[in-house]
């Protein structure tokens, strides 16, 4: 009987002591630590965060390639505007051009061997049209008098003694140049019959030489529209 | 009588060396159940002194009041935290009362004597 009691005491006691002071450790390395309940807390945050993170760069990357998408479309797009812008800068005018044509000199004959009607071989403004007419008709592709760009509104008139395009006076002898067919261009003025033959009846020395290469200047005036308006 | 005494002076000694050195920490996850399993069998433990002090001291009931409040402190503690009710409380609560029992009657056969 006293023995079973000497050894439940001990028993107890032991376990007591283990208990106490196992308690004591934890608590004590709970101070030094973060309390049980917080660290369960920062950990859930963490995942929470790591989980947004994950998220986030799905995310980032998505944008980012959409993002490339857009610069690649945009950038095509400026190229295409830029291609379309030159194509109808070329197109009006509005830049300078080479390339074969022929070169086409009129001039009023001497004086000595005008006759006496002054205004009968003094060149006009209708034989400058018909010039630039026939090489139209010829498939010019660009032209220019006295380095005055043809385009489609420039006008060719007569103004007392000059003669007007792009509102610059112009005068003889008069130079115009044309990028085309060389061949084609000059025979259609050559033709039997044809524009030449007509200006040296009426006392006009006409020359059209071949050029392999010409440079038709761009036109330098102002554009104005104050009357047109787009639809 | 003293034998008891100084067996228990012993064996507690010697459970304390023993807990604070063996290389093994507790989760601080148990760390709560652990206090309140203490509490109930310092209360068996304060229980058992009183019991002996009135001379009705029975051995098993203190053994298995040792073992049995430890251990139901635990169970409830874990309960509690499973439930979401913090009824470790409970547990410090009825056995901080019971101490203060305990002890105040244990002073008193004390002065009596």
């Amino acid at each position: 009987m006293h023995k079973s009691i000497y050894v439940s005491i001990i028993l107890v006691a032991v376990s007591l002591g283990l208990m106490m002071a196992f308690q004591y450790r934890t608590s004590s390395s709970v101070e030094q630590g973060v309390p049980y309940g917080r660290e369960q807390e920062l950990t859930v945050e963490k995942l929470q965060l790591e989980k947004d993170l994950a998220h986030l760069r799905e995310e980032s990357s998505d944008l980012s390639a959409k993002l490339e998408e857009v610069g690649k479309g945009h950038s095509a797009a400026v190229d295409a505007f830029e291609s379309e812008l030159s194509k109808i800068k070329h197109y009006a005018g509005l830049v300078p051009v080479v390339g074969p044509g022929v070169e086409v000199i009129l001039e009023n004959l001497p004086d000595e061997k005008q006759d006496s009607y002054p205004e009968r071989n003094s060149i006009k403004d209708d034989d400058l049209l018909r010039v630039i007419n026939e090489l139209r008709g010829a498939g010019a592709e660009a032209m220019a008098i006295n380095n005055q760009r043809i385009l489609a509104t420039s006008e060719i008139r007569l103004a007392g003694k000059h003669i007007v395009v792009n509102m610059v006076n112009i005068s003889a002898p008069y130079q115009i140049i044309a990028i085309g067919n060389a061949t084609t261009l000059k025979s259609s003025l050559e033709i039997k019959g044809g524009l030449a033959e007509y200006l040296n009846d009426r006392g006009i020395v006409i020359n059209v030489n071949i050029k392999e290469e010409i440079l038709v200047p761009a036109y330098t005036g102002g554009l104005r529209f104050d009357y047109a308006t787009t639809t | 009588m003293w034998l008891g005494l100084w067996l228990a002076v012993l064996g507690l000694g010697v459970g304390i060396i023993v807990g604070l050195n063996i290389p093994l920490v507790l989760p601080h996850a148990y760390a709560k159940y652990l206090s309140v399993a203490a509490l109930a069998a310092l209360d068996s433990v304060l229980g058992g002194i009183r019991a002996a002090m009135e001379d009705h001291f029975d051995n098993e009931i203190f053994i298995s009041g040792f073992f049995s409040n430890a251990l139901l402190a635990a169970g409830l503690a874990f309960v509690g935290e499973r439930l979401g009710i913090d009824l470790y409380l409970a547990a410090v609560v009825a056995f901080g009362v019971r101490i203060f029992n305990n002890i105040a009657i244990i002073r008193r056969h004390l002065l009596k004597k």
